[in-house]
């Protein structure tokens, strides 16, 4: 706790939010996400827009119908900055209208993996902005004996260490099976730089675990919450995600 | 106040040209707008009837009327306030509300009226349309139907006797006792205020082809004025710097490989459709960012409160066809219970001057934030157009997000001093005139 505190520029607290056209007065107060002393943690652009979409999902009175599509939005919104982290090459095209137009080409393969069984509710979203993409997986389960964090499967492309590869879990609570899962990773030749980590939601403490332990490795994340409870839930958070994506809750 | 007059567009329905027709009732109006309607052959030729504005009887005059003896053909009968009100409406290029008579009640349908909006020649006809003196003032052309009374009796006779289900003495005793004497001394004397005579009504096709080869005259001036306009509003743009209100994307690596991909014409039509969604998506997002919020706090399912945000009122999406219907997809991913309206411009294959050929938007449009949908700006010609028509429909400026793929730098520009408090997002900037491509890559036609 004292060591994420030392990372935290500012919590996460009330700001007006809204385009720079608008006078202060006219835009809404709203909770915007946290700031953290890491270059390598990309915090999605606090828009109206985007709170507009975590209200909903935070929210307990939210169908699950409504939860799956709206975090679905947000979750497109994260593959498309996490693919902006891809390198590309210039590439010149002619255009229908015959005119030549000084481009670029998207440059090295790419997987997901998605950390079982929250992250594989963000393949949807990563299928929607590239369409045959590779996805592996990861099991990762809270062993009851040691409450600690165990791999129990996985199933990766062959030639992962040659991919560039885009981590999904949508909560980011310790950081614990994130950091198991890119040991995971790691052991199959895939270097750190290559690895981008998308989540919608992360603690202070468990990006600074996972930030500090991983020096090279992009995160992007939708928003950077107040901390954790006494049994590790993000606060205010939205729950469990996989819960609520799955339809698991009891009734 | 000076600056933003400066920048005024006026559709090409403003300032309508009207036309009136009187005559004798069975003189051939009816017929002489219907032929002037069919030669002209222009989608925005409306005609409109004085018989919808026959005045709200009391219950004394409505008994009158069931008994067939109420004077339907006296001036009196006509209510000239509505019906200047709703011409200087039209005259102004605004939208109309034309009131539904009931012949059958002799009131007017109450809820219910026809809408007129964006016609460039309004056709008036009824056997007042040049009495009264403040309509004479909006007419551009004033035409009297000069049909022999003997002609005009039969007419009458066959007509209310076969489609009115009257007996020939009722329908005789109604042109004695109403019909003839209100000609004598109302009808009639209007010849005086017309421009024209047509003498003998429809079968007249000398009088009636000078008549359209006028009103065409008249049309293509208009035509002209208002690309001229348009192009002298481009000249003065060009040295005023665009506003925050306009947005283009930032070029991130990403979004130039998406560019690459859409731009190249040897990319599969497949591939085409894939990433222009997928952009597509992206800027419907940012465009969702430019509507505007309001607070909202929730609790999470941890019994902790959050305060967020909402949108404040609902997203009605405007396509401008056929183009605008490349956005569709990508907006339904974003707002899939999003209202959607729908507007079809063409550019006229002479002038290029963009025409409103179709218009259906939800009723309480003034309600919504709308985000209007056309992939290419190049001369903002069609744009302005459909800005206008939204806020015609009750949208107010500060509530419309325009939504562009590509878009010239003039054609920004005078959307943006035309109507400044518009928001504006574009994925990026057109290097000098391109025609209109995207749509037909996109639906392969």
């Amino acid at each position: 706790m004292s060591a994420a505190q030392d990372t935290v520029v500012e919590g996460c607290a009330a700001a007006p939010i809204g385009p720079s056209y608008r006078e202060p007065d006219e835009k809404p107060q709203a909770t915007v996400s946290g700031k953290i002393k890491f270059d390598t943690v990309h915090v999605l652009p606090q828009t109206p827009q985007l709170i507009a979409l975590l209200t909903i999902i935070r929210d307990q009175n939210t169908q699950r119908g409504d939860f799956i599509f709206y975090s679905n939005r947000i979750i497109r919104l994260l593959v498309e900055e996490g693919l902006n982290h891809l390198p590309v090459k210039e590439h010149e095209v002619t255009t229908p209208l015959g005119r030549t137009y000084a481009g670029v080409r998207f440059e090295g393969k790419i997987c997901g993996v998605s950390i079982m069984r929250a992250g594989e509710s963000m393949e949807q979203g990563l299928r929607d902005c590239c369409r045959s993409v590779r996805i592996g997986k990861i099991l990762i389960q809270r062993d009851e004996e040691t409450a600690q964090p165990k791999l129990f499967y996985h199933k990766l492309p062959n030639d992962i260490a040659e991919r560039w590869v885009l981590l999904l879990d949508p909560m980011n609570a310790t950081g614990g099976s994130a950091s198991m899962a890119v040991e995971v990773l790691k052991s199959k030749g895939v270097a750190e730089e290559r690895i981008l980590f998308l989540n919608l939601i992360a603690s202070p403490e468990g990006l600074e675990h996972f930030a500090s332990k991983f020096p090279k490795l992009r995160v992007i994340t939708a928003f950077i919450d107040e901390g954790l409870d006494d049994k590790n839930y993000i606060v205010p958070g939205l729950g469990d995600f996989g819960d609520r994506h799955f339809g698991t809750l009891n009734d | 106040m000076l600056e933003s007059l400066k920048y005024i567009y006026s559709p090409p329905w403003h300032d309508t040209h009207i036309i009136g027709i009187a005559g004798s009732s069975g003189s051939g109006k009816t017929s002489v707008a219907a032929r002037l309607v069919k030669q002209l052959n222009l989608p925005w030729v409306v005609v409109l009837s004085m018989d919808s504005f026959y005045k709200e009887l009391n219950p004394a005059q409505s008994k009158l009327a069931f008994e067939n003896n109420y004077d339907f053909d006296s001036p009196d009968a006509i209510d000239f306030d509505i019906l200047v009100d709703r011409l200087q409406d039209l005259k102004a290029g605004r939208k109309a509300e034309i009131p539904v008579y009931s012949f059958e009640k002799h009131q007017r349908e109450p809820e219910k009226s026809t809408t007129i909006y964006s016609c460039h020649v309004l056709i008036l006809e009824g056997i007042f349309a040049l009495y009264d003196p403040r309509v004479l003032e909006l007419l551009d052309m004033k035409i009297f139907v000069d049909t022999d009374s003997d002609i005009c009796l039969a007419r009458r006779l066959a007509r209310d006797v076969k489609s009115r289900g009257r007996d020939v003495r009722g329908a005789l005793q109604q042109w004695h006792r109403f019909v003839k004497p209100n000609f004598e001394l109302y009808v009639r004397p209007q010849m005086k205020n017309a421009d024209i005579a047509i003498p003998r009504g429809i079968d007249n096709t000398t009088a009636i082809n000078m008549v359209v080869k006028h009103i065409q005259r008249a049309l293509n001036a208009k035509s002209e004025a208002h690309l001229k306009k348009i192009a002298e509003l481009g000249e003065r743009v060009l040295e005023k710097p665009l506003t925050d209100n306009v947005t283009i994307l930032e070029q991130t690596p990403q979004l130039r490989g998406i560019h690459t991909i859409l731009q190249d014409r040897m990319t599969s039509r497949e591939d085409f459709i894939f990433y222009f969604d997928r952009l597509a998506s992206l800027l419907v997002e940012k465009a969702m960012d430019r509507m505007t919020f309001t607070v909202q706090e929730i609790q999470t399912p941890q019994n902790r409160p959050y305060v967020g945000l909402r949108c404040a009122s609902a997203i009605c999406g405007v396509v401008i066809l056929r183009s605008g219907g490349v956005f569709e997809v990508g907006l339904k991913r974003v707002v899939p219970d999003c209202k959607i309206g729908r507007l079809l411009l063409q550019s006229n294959m002479r002038t290029g001057e963009p025409e409103l050929h179709h218009l259906k938007v939800p009723p309480n449009l003034g309600k919504h934030q709308v985000l209007l949908l056309d992939p290419q700006i190049a001369s903002g010609a069609a744009a302005l157009m459909a800005v206008r028509v939204l806020k015609d429909h009750g949208v107010e400026e500060k509530d419309i997000v325009f939504l562009t793929y590509m878009a010239t730098k003039v054609g920004l520009g005078r959307l943006n001093a035309v109507f400044p408090e518009m928001k504006i997002v574009a994925a990026g900037l057109e290097q000098g005139w391109a025609a209109r491509w995207i749509d037909e890559k996109y639906f392969g036609c």
